[in-house]
């Protein structure tokens, strides 16, 4: 396993972007379930208003 | 303003992602491959090739063996050991002419050593060769071939008798054994200094918390160990991948700076841990603000670690290193981007996972609200 430099590189390369992006990506799906419950409750909100 | 915060959001998401990929670019094609700058071993050994030493070690494991070489003229002390499923690696400290500096070589065939060891020290030494027994030998350093129909050239201390002891190979030896691996160290780095800046900013955050009761500082404080750990995460695992390379094993638990390093990672995974465990909001807040603040011992205990080498056993590099440590310029700027790059992007994941947070707040109220109506 990782018998050159350059193997190595690459597999410390991928873990820092997998890593960054893997993070960005589960907060942008977490903002996304947020807004989407904010909006459901809100409609239900303003529907048991009337 | 939330839109204008999603433009600034934007607007830093670009910002660090080109600042990365600029690092990127300047690690792989900019910044020169390190030169050692120390002497290798095949070097100092060749400097005694000729005089009169003595080895002395012991066997620290079975197939283990460490040796100390006395009464050089540069001190070295050798170290070889078999790490099993690690593989292998040669450790090196001189003591005087390489001003203290540990420096590590690339996993050498120890097979053919200790296998050499064994068979040149005759049968009747089979029972010596065990854990914690002393090993001594007088000799001249003499240069020969260590492996079969190779040109690789190694080092032996021939006694006389017959009781070579074999060095290692000169090809194999030097102070960056991978300098192209060398290069993980600009991601490895500044992935640290976001995971010690993160952590800070919850340490702020916590104190600004305790002292005003206002919530907005618990959200940057957690918040932002949430980041960090992101980071140790990707610091503690590229350094691995750097270390198998120039140490020859993934992780050593005898190194001071990676121990500490973990313990970091793993307290402030229990801060997270923590902060699930407790339901009652103020609660939650409070105690964690406490712990926030009390964890941040942590990271100068990692950062001051290697360091103080004397003192704690660590090889680890030292980044911000005086003297013959010192950067070129062209690693200096490289280094210098990246840290940037990474500040602007641990600003970038604050701002993102704040808001997260008030909007997760938001929805917590607006849950409690149904609830009470119903």
């Amino acid at each position: 396993m990782m018998s050159d430099s350059w193997t190595a590189l690459y597999v410390a390369y991928s873990i820092v972007w997998l890593g960054l992006f893997s993070f960005l990506g589960y907060m942008y799906l977490r903002q996304r379930r947020i807004d989407k419950d904010i909006k459901m409750l809100k409609e239900e909100v303003s529907k048991h208003g009337k | 303003m939330r839109m204008d915060r999603k433009k600034l959001g934007t607007i830093l998401v670009v910002v660090s992602v080109v600042l990365i990929l600029m690092t990127v670019y300047l690690a792989v094609f900019f910044a020169p491959l390190p030169q050692t700058g120390v002497k290798s071993a095949g070097e100092i050994l060749s400097s005694v090739e000729g005089s009169k030493l003595k080895v002395a070690g012991f066997v620290s494991a079975v197939y283990s063996i460490h040796f100390g070489m006395l009464d050089g003229p540069d001190e070295v002390i050798f170290s070889l050991a078999d790490f099993r499923d690690y593989g292998r690696y040669l450790q090196a400290n001189a003591t005087h002419s390489l001003n203290q500096q540990w420096w590590t070589v690339r996993p050498i065939d120890i097979k053919s050593i200790s296998g050499g060891l064994n068979s040149r020290m005759g049968p009747n030494l089979g029972g010596v060769i065990v854990v914690g027994a002393n090993l001594s030998m007088d000799g001249i350093v003499t240069s020969n071939t260590i492996a079969p129909n190779s040109n690789v050239t190694g080092f032996s201390l021939s006694s006389g008798s017959g009781n070579d002891i074999t060095f290692g190979s000169v090809g194999s030896f030097g102070l960056m054994t991978a300098p192209v691996a060398q290069k993980i160290f600009y991601f490895h780095m500044p992935s640290a200094w976001a995971c010690y800046l993160s952590f800070g900013v919850t340490l702020v955050g916590s104190a600004l918390f305790l002292r005003t009761r206002d919530h907005k500082y618990d959200r940057v404080a957690y918040s932002s160990a949430e980041i960090g750990i992101v980071f140790a995460t990707i610091a503690i695992t590229t350094g691995p991948v750097w270390a198998k390379q120039e140490w020859g094993v993934y992780w050593r638990w005898d190194d001071m700076k990676l121990v500490t390093t973990f313990v970091l990672w793993l307290v402030y995974i229990g801060y997270l841990s923590l902060r699930a465990a407790i339901s009652e909001p103020s609660a939650k807040a409070r105690v964690s603000a406490v712990y926030g603040i009390l964890s941040f011992i942590t990271v100068p205990m990692s950062f001051l670690s290697s360091r103080v080498a004397p003192l704690l056993q660590s090889s680890h590099p030292q980044v911000i290193a005086t003297s013959s440590g010192s950067l070129s310029p062209q690693a200096g700027m490289t280094i210098g981007i990246a840290v940037v790059a990474f500040t602007v992007l641990f600003i970038t994941m604050l701002i993102k996972r704040v808001e997260i947070a008030e909007a997760e707040e938001e929805l917590e109220e607006l849950k409690r609200k149904i609830g009470d109506e119903e």
